[in-house]
């Protein structure tokens, strides 16, 4: 066992191809032991792709690559005992059973089973069934107990909880995070921005085949300004606002926006003001930037990266 | 490793309703009507063993390889495989052998009736083994090959007929004992040829046949490196 913060993958420049169509443009990002990074982007970012280069599951047209310490592609059957991997898809054959997976997989995956997995996912009383007939939610969570049997060290999950009702979300949340707890490192895709807000310790953004941004998620998210928002009485213009440290931007709609670095300092500005002018704000709203701000921001320019 | 894939692989295929009975059943009523309709005969076995053995292998094997490695693919099955320690040909084996271990018992069994129908024992049996083992695979690669250029299990069936014929139009000319050299260039006739010969055909038809099988095998095995994939998606 090495000390937490050691590089467990490090990605440099890579490029990836499908024919003529560059997919992944030059990415880099690092992941350390035992954080949580999360991977995101839109559909055809390259989120995939650059999961699937890091799985040792396609070689990258160009930059370097390597998961502890080996180069995925070519050391593909050392690599295979220490990771765990969920694709986006299970790629379950239907006429097997639960208990029948789970019996292969131990052989297969390299990684021999340490404790009873189905019972941990909670399949323990689907043991038997054949695996076509299991719900959507059951086979995804089938899917992360094989990624997850023998404890591997590193773990890559992608799209774990897409299409999963809000409990089963729950529990492959609670997997992962006693994984974390375990010491395990995890690489999560997801389209669910406050899952990885509530998961990740580190993240990286793609946009277009690029890194748009990355950093420690709290860096990340004070990087963004704060948004506080109001509807202003009918009769009043945004001129008449006090001195604010944001910009504001007055919507159609009546409604206001202000984007501050200094949340605190213009709320106390802005509910001074409206105290001694008698003035009631609607549906006033204040909040730090979330990852859904950032993700936004990050789709249309430029690149922010915070150390 | 091997083990572990090869008997999950047969729990799919015989759980797998359409797929057991067009590899089980289908070759052995095939056969066993052709040693059945020879109705005690003395000539004219190499035919019918050389029909055995091409349904065993171009059922059995081929089509039912063929079937398999492609609703693997589509399950994604394969692409799992990979993110497992199995290497590539760990997986391939594992996948092949329950199908080929099946192809070679039924040819075993159908031989075995034939004999009991009244067919002649070979005279030089090793001929004859040569030419299971040869038939087994050119089937596996040809197999392996044409669920490269196969998008569904269902077009399989459509996919494998072109293979599947060649074998068996080859297989009945070149089981005939005389044998133009052009007619080895049909993939089963070397087979046929092999059979013919085992059963005291012409012993210069062993080489250019045994050339024939060992070329047809490599050359589907040229194909199948080039055309198999692992994942749908190329």
């Amino acid at each position: 066992m090495v000390a937490m913060g050691e590089t467990v993958i490090d990605v440099a420049d890579l490029r990836c191809r499908y024919g003529d169509f560059e997919a992944v443009r030059g990415v880099d990002f690092e992941v350390r032991r035992g954080e949580l990074f999360a991977l995101l982007g839109t559909n055809g970012a390259g989120k995939t792709t650059t999961m699937e280069t890091l799985e040792g599951l396609r070689a990258p047209f160009g930059g370097t690559v390597r998961v502890l310490g080996l180069d995925p592609f070519r050391d593909r059957a050392a690599l295979r005992a220490r990771t765990g991997i969920m694709l986006q898809d299970s790629g379950f054959p239907a006429d097997l059973t639960a208990r029948e997976m789970v019996a292969l997989w131990g052989v297969t995956s390299g990684r021999r089973a340490t404790e009873d997995v189905l019972a941990r996912l909670d399949l323990a009383h689907r043991r038997d069934v054949r695996i076509k007939q299991l719900s959507g939610g059951e086979r995804r969570r089938l899917d992360l107990a094989l990624a997850v049997l023998g404890r591997p060290e590193l773990l890559f999950l992608d799209e774990p909880t897409t299409g999963l009702d809000p409990e089963s979300r729950q529990r492959t949340w609670d997997v992962v995070r006693g994984l974390l707890a375990e010491g395990t490192t995890v690489v999560l895709t997801t389209h669910y921005l406050e899952e990885a807000e509530s998961l990740a310790h580190r993240l990286a953004i793609l946009h277009d085949g690029l890194v748009a941004v990355s950093g420690a998620l709290v860096d990340v998210l004070a990087a963004q300004p704060a948004r506080i928002e109001f509807d202003l009485p009918g009769r009043l213009d945004v001129s008449a606002l006090p001195m604010l440290a944001g910009d504001v931007v007055h919507r159609p709609t009546g409604r206001v926006e202000v984007r501050t670095g200094e949340l605190q300092d213009d709320m106390a500005v802005l509910l001074a003001w409206a105290g001694r002018e008698g003035l009631r704000l609607g549906r006033i709203r204040a909040h730090h930037a979330s990852l859904e701000d950032v993700f936004h921001s990050a789709r249309t320019g430029k690149e922010v990266v915070v150390a | 490793m091997i083990a572990a894939l090869g008997v999950a692989e047969l729990k799919l295929l015989l759980r797998n309703r359409t797929a057991a009975a067009l590899a089980v059943l289908m070759p052995m009523a095939a056969g066993l009507y052709f040693a059945l309709a020879m109705d005690g005969e003395e000539t004219g076995w190499t035919m019918v063993v050389t029909l055995q053995l091409l349904f065993s292998f171009g059922f059995t094997v081929y089509v039912t390889v063929t079937t398999a490695l492609t609703a693997r693919r589509q399950d994604l099955y394969l692409k799992r495989l990979r993110t497992g320690a199995a290497s590539d040909v760990v997986v391939l084996t594992g996948i092949l052998l329950p199908v080929v271990l099946l192809g070679l018992a039924q040819a075993v069994v159908l031989l075995g009736i034939s004999v009991g129908a009244g067919a002649p024992v070979p005279a030089r049996p090793e001929l004859l083994v040569l030419a299971m083992v040869g038939g087994v695979a050119l089937s596996c690669a040809a197999g392996v090959a044409t669920s490269g250029v196969t998008g569904t299990a269902e077009l399989a069936q459509i996919t494998t007929a072109p293979f599947f014929f060649a074998l068996i139009v080859g297989g009945l000319i070149g089981s005939n004992g005389a044998v133009e050299l052009p007619v080895f260039l049909v993939p089963g006739s070397g087979l046929g040829a092999l059979v013919a010969a085992a059963w005291g055909g012409p012993a210069d038809q062993i080489g250019p046949a045994a050339l024939s099988v060992a070329l047809w095998t490599v050359a589907a095995g040229a194909l199948a490196v080039r055309f198999f994939r692992w994942d749908p998606r190329g």
